[in-house]
């Protein structure tokens, strides 16, 4: 082999044309032949589960069904383990103790539900409190399946109750505590981003290479799919009308995480007025100004609850705290007009409907 | 709602094949249980430890009908071509491949 480079190396530098073409193109051959070599025969597998009550799609890359399969029930069974501890729902979740020992005491958490706390008050701080997981004694007021709204003197004898800056966490003792008699933390808005990113690591501890993991529409995604393009995401069209114009826009994750927060998600109408589910803290009122809001970050724990707080702050607020952070995303406004961070224009493409 | 149902446009177990053009896969609690050709009228009832509902089939098209779930969300979705319905709280799901236009243009839906 040395021989044979030294002699084409030689023939290269006196500049023989044809050796030159042989010498590239042998070249090339060598880097097709690596290439598919290295990925041996990986293919991509697909799962989905019901966790975190909604669906949970893990895809990833692998040469075998028996190692995707192990690595994707290893990602399903981090994102169970996750929302045992943090689901509102569950009686027996930490956060439900969190919330039931309101104004009563602090209560021991594990690192997962302390880091998940930290990371929301990061969101809430950078926001401005336009993302706050305090937000349950108003959210848990509105029942959208019956399509019915609280009385507004309900919403405004609440407000009080809302409130990040007092929740008070200790790292060293990995405590967490409501001072008031009913606060409640919902952490819906977080837990899905965060848990996209556990999952991620297992599956990397496991040893794939690319993979996907969409909990909802709160999605990460690793690595590139064989064949070397990124995992192609659609946003969804807010204002959809049936199966052919649902997505809204296109584009290629490359390590990144991607959330979508909606005002069609879960919502009534009525007298003409849409209530949806993203309540503003400071009026406990469905934050008007978006359609929809799409952060593209590294983390999904980010993705997930900035696209809340991006919501609630409205277009302009918006932007300049996804600049201000550094990342990207897409804004659809009250009146449908769309805005894209500069970093996204050239990776994003927008589907035409007729 | 809408988000949960049309985020799911692939297959709930570990192939790589796609739903067969023109099938319907109905899966209780996370398992295949019943194909059909997307061809042909008929009504299956389904049941799982939580629940049941009837899925219909008719004019290549699927809906589901009479869930015992409490926001019948299932039911509202109406007559779906392509993608899929799930019953979040009977942990039933029914799946539809779809011939040519391409169940798999993007990976994951975010929305």
């Amino acid at each position: 082999m040395m021989r044979g480079c030294d002699f084409l190396h030689l023939k290269f530098m006196r500049g023989e044309g044809i050796a030159r073409i042989f010498l590239i193109a042998v070249l090339c051959l060598l880097m097709t032949l690596l290439i598919s070599c290295s990925r041996g025969r990986e293919r991509v597998f697909r799962k989905s589960k019901i966790l975190m009550d909604t669906i949970v799609t893990i895809s990833v890359a692998a040469e075998s069904e028996d190692k995707a399969e192990k690595a994707i029930e290893s990602g399903f069974a981090e994102i169970d383990r996750l929302d045992r501890m943090l689901s509102f729902f569950s009686e027996s979740s930490e956060l439900s103790r969190i919330n039931r020992n309101a104004g009563v005491a602090p209560v021991s958490v594990s690192p997962e539900t302390l880091e998940v706390m930290q990371r929301a008050l990061y969101t809430s701080a950078k926001t401005g409190g336009a993302f706050d997981v305090t937000i349950g004694p108003e959210s848990s007021q509105w029942d959208f399946y019956k399509k019915k709204k609280p009385d507004d003197d309900v919403i405004r004898e609440r407000l009080s109750l809302v409130d990040y800056r007092q929740i008070q966490i200790n790292g060293i003792k990995s405590t967490i505590f409501l001072p008031k008699k009913g606060m409640l933390a919902d952490l819906g808005g977080i837990a899905k981003g965060y848990a996209a990113d556990r999952a991620v690591e297992e599956m990397k501890r496991r040893g794939i290479r690319a993979g996907l993991v969409a909990v909802a529409g709160d999605i990460r995604a690793f690595g590139r799919k064989p064949g070397g393009s990124g995992w192609k995401v659609g946003i969804r069209n807010p204002r959809a009308k049936g199966k052919d114009d649902e997505i809204m826009a296109t584009m290629e994750l490359d390590d990144m995480a991607i959330s979508t927060s909606g005002d069609y998600e879960r919502y009534f109408i009525v007298d003409g007025e849409r209530y949806h589910h993203i309540l503003d803290p400071k009026t406990g009122y469905p934050a008007r100004g978006c359609r929809s809001v799409t952060v593209v970050a590294r983390d999904g724990v980010n993705t997930d609850s900035f696209s809340t707080g991006v919501f609630v702050l409205g277009p302009e607020k918006g932007l300049g705290v996804l600049k201000e952070m550094g990342f990207d995303g897409v804004i659809v406004d009250s009146d449908g007009g769309i805005e894209t961070t500069p970093g996204l224009r050239n990776r994003i493409e927008f589907q035409r409907h007729s | 709602m809408a988000l949960l149902l049309a985020s799911l446009l692939s297959l709930i177990f570990v192939k790589e094949v796609l739903p067969h053009a023109s099938e319907v896969s109905i899966e209780v609690e996370g398992k295949v249980l019943y194909r059909y050709p997307l061809d042909g009228n008929r009504l299956v009832a389904v049941r799982s430890r939580y629940g049941h509902l009837v899925v219909e089939i008719r004019d290549k098209k699927v809906r589901v009908i009479d869930a015992s779930c409490p926001n019948r969300l299932c039911e509202e979705e109406g007559w779906v071509s392509r993608g899929a319905i799930i019953c979040i709280p009977n942990r039933i799901s029914v799946l539809v491949g779809s011939p040519g236009k391409g169940d798999r243009t993007v990976d994951a839906i975010t929305g």
